[in-house]
């Protein structure tokens, strides 16, 4: 097996990444110290799902706005399972990280004076989310992908498979990986590495999810015994395209869009978020731009009421743009516009989007400390990939972007901080784990089993979208932890027909397979012991339909068992600055906002 | 349900040298993707079929392929605008490596050429730059460009010459150009100068044609031209 | 490590008979062809003017040949054709911007015909009246 050094390994060439690369350049050169940077990633850089974020990024930036009312949103909208102090710091990072990306080119939405404008976001107080059109994630990945090319440090390793990070004795040492144009192997020796390796959204059926989140980083940090926390949240967003959950982004709300029920009625008044706003006259936390579990759950509702419509097989809702006109929604919402177009054929600007919720965010993920560090000594994460505790049980819009540039920052420097300090491993004591995955990949790739992965795949989405979808209960949940279970043993008797090496792309399909049902076991097992509702976890047994913060304003955390079941713990939340209120929008939150 | 027949050049280096074409008959409706129909053949008929894709709605740029002899996103050509049997190849132009991915090497170079990245003195200031709409407005289309190499393969100079930097590259060079904030021109004009810059663009024109954004590289290239030239008489002047 | 040297197909010396777009763009390029003819011509023209009226005969009988007019002819019509592919380009290499706000390239195609128109006329006005 080859093998190269690094003083840092970042996996992942999304947002998260490409911002930690950066930063630990820049950190190396501060410190006048010299250190190689390698940045893997399955695919190109600029394919990560970055690239499909749409609305924008948040950070306090009007004259009338707060620190205190973002992190007051943020943690309402957490439901108050959000680490405060990490609020804190994100909160008060953010707009620096926002001018720091136009210093390098990004190309902001301006106001007619030639100053950053923002729009409306849902859950948020006041207009603060930075945006450039409706392409916020694809500017900010390119800016940060072509900003890293000045930096000769960052050498990229593009279409590198990782499949492992390897450890000694409770600290990081590097990374397997593997060549996906050769298939061959090769241990990346590494004093730090940063996991920014997304989500884990393609768990699910439906969603707006690129085809690479598979949640990879989670499941390799997982199973090497750092804790999965909150994995029970995970997000719906409220406006996906019928048939494919091609996202349709919250800024059509935000800059004034209205949601409708086949009565072209605005259903969101019946469900606490009232009363209605005048046409034209979006408000912040009102009707369209309530945050998006409740919004996911007023659909639920009006599906099992009726009274939604049908776009092929799908039932939706509609989302009617009409009244901002050709030229404002060309110059806001190019994006939506051309997908509308392409992806079912409706006009915007002439008709109502049909819609309807689609699983779009992991809010849980690996977990960290305030500064992005994992349980296991030198390995950070940073981004969707990790819990660092910024979003609780229900991410506000616009704050992931933010959150990938704060942390993902973070990570870059103390990655770049401990490997100054740190020595490599000794080689012999990674052949282990090497010659592991060596035979792992080799018994996968030549696998001549029963089970079709394809099959298994399919059993798996079905079974996260039956048990863990907007609303859950004991039933449903019990039943998907034993069909993830029961898919994890069979995956063992899996059958591949591309036995190559040479991009080899069925078998690093099945290698994701492997790494989701490990991340769905945890999602299941989270979910199914939060005995309460909460942001994005609401259940439907009785008694259990409330928030429960005598026994639940707690983190679930979730650890990895080999081949014997997961291991569930509970982790206090930091409350420091904001005992639990109750969580109300529309008029009914008034009072909770002063 | 209906199906239609996908024609498909296969290569696995691992068994021949050549490459083979292959058959597969896709259900489809109206609004089946070429990218869906792959997926299909992938993953109930031939798991050895090999491709990239990620996003499906048109903004990662991973699944250009030839569609019945053009450059085309999988994702956003869809099987109801074929009437006969669908002919997909991998994108021309660049060498292939299996079935249907290309080594995007050569592109990744090229982009990298042009110091594509906003070059400016003060860049340690904590404040943001003003730019109006207007100045935004002049080069906002071109940063539009999701490199999915399409143009590449719509560009005969680019199958003639591989060194030419490309209709993307010279797009992207040309967007910080543009720019109100960037102070990099004079760095980047030594990359457009050259014969591999602009001047081996021949305006023919199709890399817009088939541009899924509509960035229209074909316009950079040739407005790159006009700076360039007029960078040449200055150098001519100066000495 | 290196990756395998793939598959290169390299580009037919009739790779512009593929495409109907390249095929249009070969046929404004080869709009030089006629033309070079008629340059050809005028040279030809000047040079039997030099030569003396016994040339200069020679010439103009060539020049009323069918097969020259023909030519010519088509050398017109390549110079309208290639005129019009220039002018539906030049909005693109350069657009114009008055106030801030951009021309449409409709209008900069309109005022290139007009500026033909012009010189036409202006041509039609000068040795018009000679005649």
């Amino acid at each position: 097996m080859q093998h190269r050094d690094a003083d840092i390994v970042i996996v992942g060439g999304g947002g998260a990444g490409l911002r930690a690369a950066i930063a630990a350049a820049e950190h190396a050169r501060e410190e006048g110290i010299e250190q190689r940077i390698l940045m893997l990633s399955k695919v190109y850089p600029m394919r990560s799902h970055t690239v499909a974020a749409e609305g924008g990024a948040a950070a306090v930036t009007s004259e009338e706005d707060t620190l205190e009312a973002h992190f007051e949103d943020t943690v309402a909208g957490s439901d108050w399972l959000a680490e405060q102090g990490v609020v804190d710091y994100f909160i008060r990072h953010a707009h620096r990280e926002l001018v720091q990306l136009e210093r390098w080119g990004c190309p902001w939405s301006r106001k007619p004076d030639g100053s950053i404008q923002v729009r409306r976001f849902g859950g948020m107080k006041t207009a603060r989310t930075w945006f450039a059109a409706d392409k916020t994630g694809f500017h900010i990945l390119h800016t940060l992908f072509q900003t890293s090319l000045k930096y000769p440090e960052i050498e990229r390793l593009d279409e590198y498979f990782v499949l492992d990070v390897a450890t000694v004795e409770g600290k990081v040492a590097g990374v397997i990986a593997l060549q996906v144009a050769t298939g061959e192997l090769i241990l990346l020796r590494a004093k730090s590495v940063i996991l920014a390796t997304g989500g884990a959204g393609r768990l699910f059926q439906f969603n707006t999810n690129a085809g690479i989140v598979t949640g990879d980083g989670m499941a390799m940090a997982y199973r090497q015994g750092a804790a999965l926390r909150d994995m029970e949240f995970v997000q719906y967003h409220p406006t996906g395209l019928p048939g494919t959950g091609i996202l349709i982004t919250e800024a059509c709300r935000g800059e004034g869009g209205l949601l409708l029920n086949k009565d072209g009625y605005r259903y969101l008044q019946d469900y606490g978020l009232g009363p209605e706003t005048p046409l034209g006259e979006p408000k912040n936390k009102y009707m369209e731009l309530g945050p998006r579990d409740k919004l996911s759950q007023a659909f639920w509702q009006e599906q099992k009421a009726g009274r939604t419509g049908k776009f092929a097989d799908n039932d939706v809702v509609y989302l009617d743009l009409r009244h901002l006109g050709k030229e404002y929604l060309h110059e806001r919402l190019p994006f939506i516009c051309e997908l509308a177009q392409a992806y079912i054929n409706v006009d915007p600007v002439t008709e109502p989007i049909p819609i309807r919720p689609a699983v779009h965010y992991t809010m849980g993920g690996i977990e960290t400390d305030a500064q992005c560090e994992t349980s296991l000594k030198g390995l950070y994460a940073a981004g969707e990939c990790a819990s660092v505790g910024l979003h609780g049980a229900n991410r506000l819009g616009s704050n992931s972007l933010s959150e990938l540039l704060v942390f993902g920052r973070l990570a870059g420097e103390q990655a770049s901080h401990r490997a100054a300090a740190t020595a490599y491993a000794d080689i012999e004591s990674l052949q282990q784990q090497v010659q592991d995955q060596e035979r792992q990949v080799a018994r996968l790739r030549d696998a001549d089993g029963l089970e079709s992965w394809v099959g298994l795949k399919r059993e798996m989405v079905q079974a996260m979208e039956d048990g863990c979808g907007i609303y859950r209960d004991e039933q449903g949940m019990q039943a998907a932890l034993n069909r993830i279970r029961d898919l994890k043993s069979r995956y063992h008797n899996i059958k591949l027909s591309d036995r190559s090496r040479i991009y080899n792309t069925e078998l690093l399909q099945c290698i994701e397979l492997g790494f989701g049902l490990d991340i769905a076991e945890a999602t299941c097992l989270a979910a199914l012991n939060r005995r309460e509702s909460r942001g994005a976890h609401q259940r439907l047994d009785a008694g259990l339909e409330q928030r429960d913060d005598i026994n639940f304003l707690q983190h679930s955390q979730v650890f990895f068992n080999a081949d014997a079941p997961a291991e569930l713990r509970w982790q206090d939340v930091d409350t420091r600055f904001s005992a639990p209120a109750v969580r109300a929008y529309g008029d009914a939150g008034k009072g909770a906002r002063k | 349900m209906t199906t239609k027949r996908l024609s498909i050049q296969r290569y696995l280096p691992e068994q021949s040298k050549t490459p083979f074409w292959q058959d597969f008959d896709v259900p489809f409706d109206d609004s089946t993707s070429i990218l869906e129909a792959l997926n299909h053949i992938k993953e109930d008929m031939d798991g050895s079929l090999s491709y990239r894709w990620s996003c499906r709605m048109a903004i990662c740029g991973s699944c250009g392929v030839m569609v019945n002899g053009e450059p085309k996103l999988g994702c956003k050509s869809f099987l109801r605008e074929y009437p006969g049997t669908i002919k997909i190849e991998p994108l021309a132009h660049f060498p292939v490596q299996k079935d249907l991915i290309i080594d995007m090497e050569i592109f990744l170079e090229h982009l990298a050429a042009v110091q594509p990245y906003l070059i400016n003195d003060s860049e340690d200031s904590t404040q943001t730059h003003k730019q109006t709409p207007a100045q935004l407005a002049k080069y906002l289309k071109f940063s539009d460009c999701i490199n999915c190499g399409l143009c590449y393969s719509a560009c005969p100079q680019f199958g003639l010459n591989p060194e030419f930097l490309g209709p993307a590259a010279l797009t992207l060079a040309h967007r910080y150009n543009l720019d109100s904030r960037d102070q990099g021109k004079a760095q980047r004009m030594a990359q457009l100068n050259r014969e591999e810059g602009v001047w081996t663009c021949t305006f023919v024109g199709y890399c817009s044609e088939v541009c899924p954004k509509s960035v229209d590289p074909a316009a950079a290239v040739n407005q790159g031209k006009v700076e360039s030239a007029k960078d040449l008489l200055i150098n001519l002047f100066k000495r | 490590m290196a990756k395998h040297v793939g598959y290169f197909p390299e580009l037919k010396r009739n790779w512009w008979l593929k495409n109907r777009y390249f095929m249009a763009y070969m046929a404004r390029e080869a709009t030089v062809l006629p033309l070079v003819f008629f340059i050809v011509c005028l040279l030809a023209g000047l040079y039997s003017l030099l030569l003396g009226p016994g040339s200069w005969q020679g010439w103009l009988h060539f020049m009323q040949n069918p097969i020259t007019i023909a030519i010519n002819l088509l050398a017109l019509g390549a110079s309208l054709f290639h005129a019009a592919t220039f002018f539906t380009l030049f909005p693109r290499v350069m657009p114009l911007r008055v106030g801030g706000r951009a021309i449409p390239a409709k209008w900069i195609i309109l005022g290139q015909w007009f500026g033909v128109l012009l010189v036409m006329a202006l041509f039609a006005w000068v040795f018009g009246r000679g005649m």
